[in-house]
């Protein structure tokens, strides 16, 4: 089999691996249904193959690792969608997708159709290294320094089932980059990881103790300059002395978060440093030759620019203003100047964020094929990248994706909002978000609205667990319960990336319609007193929140 | 949630559940057994659903479901669950409406 661009190429062992594994679930669902085993003996086991028990049925969470899916992958999953779901699925900000209506009986069955495109459900859930994150942009972005895939390859392969870290006090996320610019969010993870190349191989900046959730920290560095010979051996040592001290009594102080804030970044790095000096080192040595290996196992794309691209682009854009406009807020450069970066929308205006249909997946896969080596990337902002695309070929992809009301020209803009499922379909949560995120998309919905406003990122999360990555948006909204009706708090002044801070709340919560209205005043503002090519951030920045704040509970 | 023993006339308690096989949200009805409309729901008194709790987590391995527990709703055919979540679990996420579980028109019980 021709290798897929992008992704690591499965050997016959990680199939044979895949099989053994959903014989074991099949026995165990087998056992469940016939009520030999009860919820309780079940839970963990369900959990180990991503099946969630979720508030109308059963949820299966796919592994998406380091985000890349090839065209055939994306049409499997529109088969699961299509024919055990209902004709959907939903991308996370795990870089995973989401299967809402799954039945328990079904579930075998679905794992085995995954695995005929080498796609699980392993590290999707429980106490153990989790799905590890990429830059969207990996091995296509001008202003990468080194392609972070084949070292989260690595990382994969190492910690899925590493025997001392399937039981980790919690679970334990890992992103990495290879850009200047932080795509991952890095300083919102367990770990993260910076790579750059150095004349004596690459070098890792590490991060750690970061994270979201009911303690929202920003991680520190612990390590400026690993060598890549001694990546592994420096994780390895982190998660030691986190599997050492780490708090099993109380699963909200159990992130490797509240160790660092406990005993302080200083302490904490002379314990992985005693760590290390205990450890035989060449036993984790990540050789050149290693790396080599895992480094084949990627198929490069093959780029043939035309000559003349860039001018067929300009004209292309120069007839069609809405194509222009949607280049202009949905490509980024490509190190091959006659290629760009695409990004597909999955934020249509009053549509979910981050659902997909069958028939969207399907043509995205087609699209894929058509224009971007079937390589397709799942964002962490819950959207599609593709990585190399001609650019005298954007202005077909575009129309393309317009036919499957995926154009919608708003990355990094008011209309790309991200929002976890919320109370609608989430057994966690206090609020719904996704009704929020439909009318404040459909609010800003205006493309030129949306283009006069600049960057801004909205974050909607259900509840305090935050996986909408509230405290991490410019604009943050928090569901929150008072007293059986739901509300919601907003944020101000969040960011993910190198100035990574959390935002900071701004008042009272307020009912959904309230909070759209003071949302809408606080865009308002900023418009009417920006400075000069001012951002809504910088602003925020600049001001601090008391003049927003007096905006938004005007009339309330 | 809130608490039984605080309803007011018009409300009445529900019992409900996960069903095994596919997750799906049912609720206790006639001869206790289970459904997946909330219009066929049997309105209890606090006194009642003491009970009917204790039989129905009982007998909840035997018949198929599991995680049985009380909510409160208003009487009424359909009776409407009080909270936000309990109501989106008796009607449907809000935000795909062709997903809703279709009040049934006159409660069968
Ligand atoms: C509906 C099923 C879901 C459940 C039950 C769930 C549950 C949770 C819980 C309990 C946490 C907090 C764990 C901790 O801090 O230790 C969490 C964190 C998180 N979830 Fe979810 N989640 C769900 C769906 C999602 C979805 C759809 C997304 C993406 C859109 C997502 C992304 C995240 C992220 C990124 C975090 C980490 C926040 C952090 O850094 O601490 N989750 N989730
Ligand atoms: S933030 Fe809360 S409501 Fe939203 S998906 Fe996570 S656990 Fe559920």
């Amino acid at each position: 089999m021709k290798q897929p661009v992008g992704h690591y190429a499965y050997e016959s062992r990680d199939r044979e691996f895949l099989q053994e594994r959903i014989a074991e679930f099949e026995d165990q669902v087998k056992r469940r249904l016939s009520g030999a085993l009860s919820e309780e003996e079940f839970k963990p086991l369900r959990l180990m193959n991503g099946i969630y028990l979720q508030v109308h049925a059963y949820m299966l969470r796919v592994a998406i690792p380091y985000g890349i899916l090839d065209s055939r992958q994306l049409r499997k999953l529109a088969h699961v969608a299509q024919r055990y779901d209902r004709g959907y699925g939903h991308f996370t900000t795990r870089q995973n997708i989401q299967f809402n209506w799954i039945a328990l009986e079904d579930a075998p069955a679905i794992l085995r159709d995954l695995a005929e495109a080498d796609m699980h459900a392993i590290q999707t859930s429980g106490n153990c290294i989790r799905n590890i994150t990429s830059d969207e942009y990996a091995g296509a972005a001008r202003d990468e320094l080194m392609d972070p895939r084949v070292h989260a390859e690595i990382l994969r392969q190492w910690s899925t089932l590493h025997p001392e870290f399937t039981f980790l006090p919690r679970k334990f996320k890992i992103a990495i980059s290879g850009s200047p610019e932080d795509r991952v969010a890095a300083r919102f993870h367990d770990i993260g990881l910076l790579a750059r190349p150095s004349e004596n191989g690459p070098l890792f900046r590490v991060f750690v103790g970061g994270g979201l959730g009911r303690t929202p920290v920003v991680g520190q560095e612990l390590f400026d300059s690993v060598p890549e010979a001694e990546l592994l051996a420096t994780l390895e040592a982190t998660l030691r002395v986190y599997n050492a001290y780490g708090r099993r009594d109380n699963l909200y102080r159990a992130r490797i978060k509240i160790l660092v804030q406990t005993i302080g970044i200083e302490p904490f790095r002379e314990a992985v440093k005693a760590e290390l000096a205990k450890m035989d080192l060449s036993h984790y040595r990540l050789t050149p030759e290693r790396v080599a290996a895992i480094r084949a196992r990627f198929a490069a794309p093959e780029l043939h620019a035309v000559d003349d691209a860039d001018a067929v682009l300009a004209q292309h854009q120069k007839e069609d203003p809405d194509f222009a406009r949607w280049v202009q807020s949905n490509t980024h450069p490509h190190f091959d100047e006659g290629y760009s970066i695409a990004t597909v929308s999955l934020k249509t205006p009053g549509d979910i964020p981050g659902d997909v249909t069958a028939e969207q997946m399907d043509g995205l896969a087609d699209i894929a094929e058509r224009f971007a080596f079937s390589e397709l990337r799942v964002t962490h902002l819950q959207n599609i990248v593709l990585g190399h695309v001609r650019k005298d070929q954007l202005y077909a992809l575009w129309q393309g994706l317009k036919e499957l009301n995926l154009a919608a020209p708003n990355i990094g803009l008011a209309g790309d909002i991200v929002s976890c499922p919320g109370l609608d379909y989430c057994t966690l949560a206090n609020a719904r978000s996704l009704p929020l995120a439909r009318k404040l998309g459909a609010r800003f919905g205006d493309a030129r609205l949306q283009e006069e406003i600049g960057a801004l990122s909205i974050n909607i999360s259900g509840c305090i667990n935050a996986c909408g990555h509230h405290h991490a948006g410019h604009i943050g909204i928090l569901g929150v319960d008072k007293r059986g009706s739901e509300f919601y708090q907003i944020l101000l002044g969040g960011q993910a990336g190198d100035h990574a801070s959390i935002g900071a709340i701004l008042g009272p919560a307020l009912s959904e319609d309230d909070a759209v209205a003071a949302i809408a005043r606080i865009i308002d503002h900023y418009l009417a007193h920006r400075n000069e090519q001012e951002s809504f951030l910088e602003m925020v920045t600049r001001l601090g929140k008391a003049p927003f704040k007096e905006v938004a509970y005007e009339t309330v | 949630m809130k608490r039984l023993s605080h309803l007011s006339p018009d409300e009445c308690v529900l019992l409900t559940a996960a069903r095994l096989l596919d997750g799906r949200i049912v609720w206790r009805g006639q001869d206790g057994r289970w459904f997946d409309r909330v219009a066929q729901a049997t309105c209890l008194t606090a006194e009642e659903s003491a009970a009917a709790l204790e039989e129905a987590t009982a007998q909840a391995a035997r018949q198929g479901v599991m995680g049985v527990y009380p909510v409160v709703a208003r009487k009424g055919a359909p009776p409407q669950p009080v909270s936000m979540k309990e109501h989106i679990r008796a009607f449907g996420p809000t935000v795909h409406p062709e997903f809703s579980y279709a009040p049934q028109p006159e409660a069968s019980s």
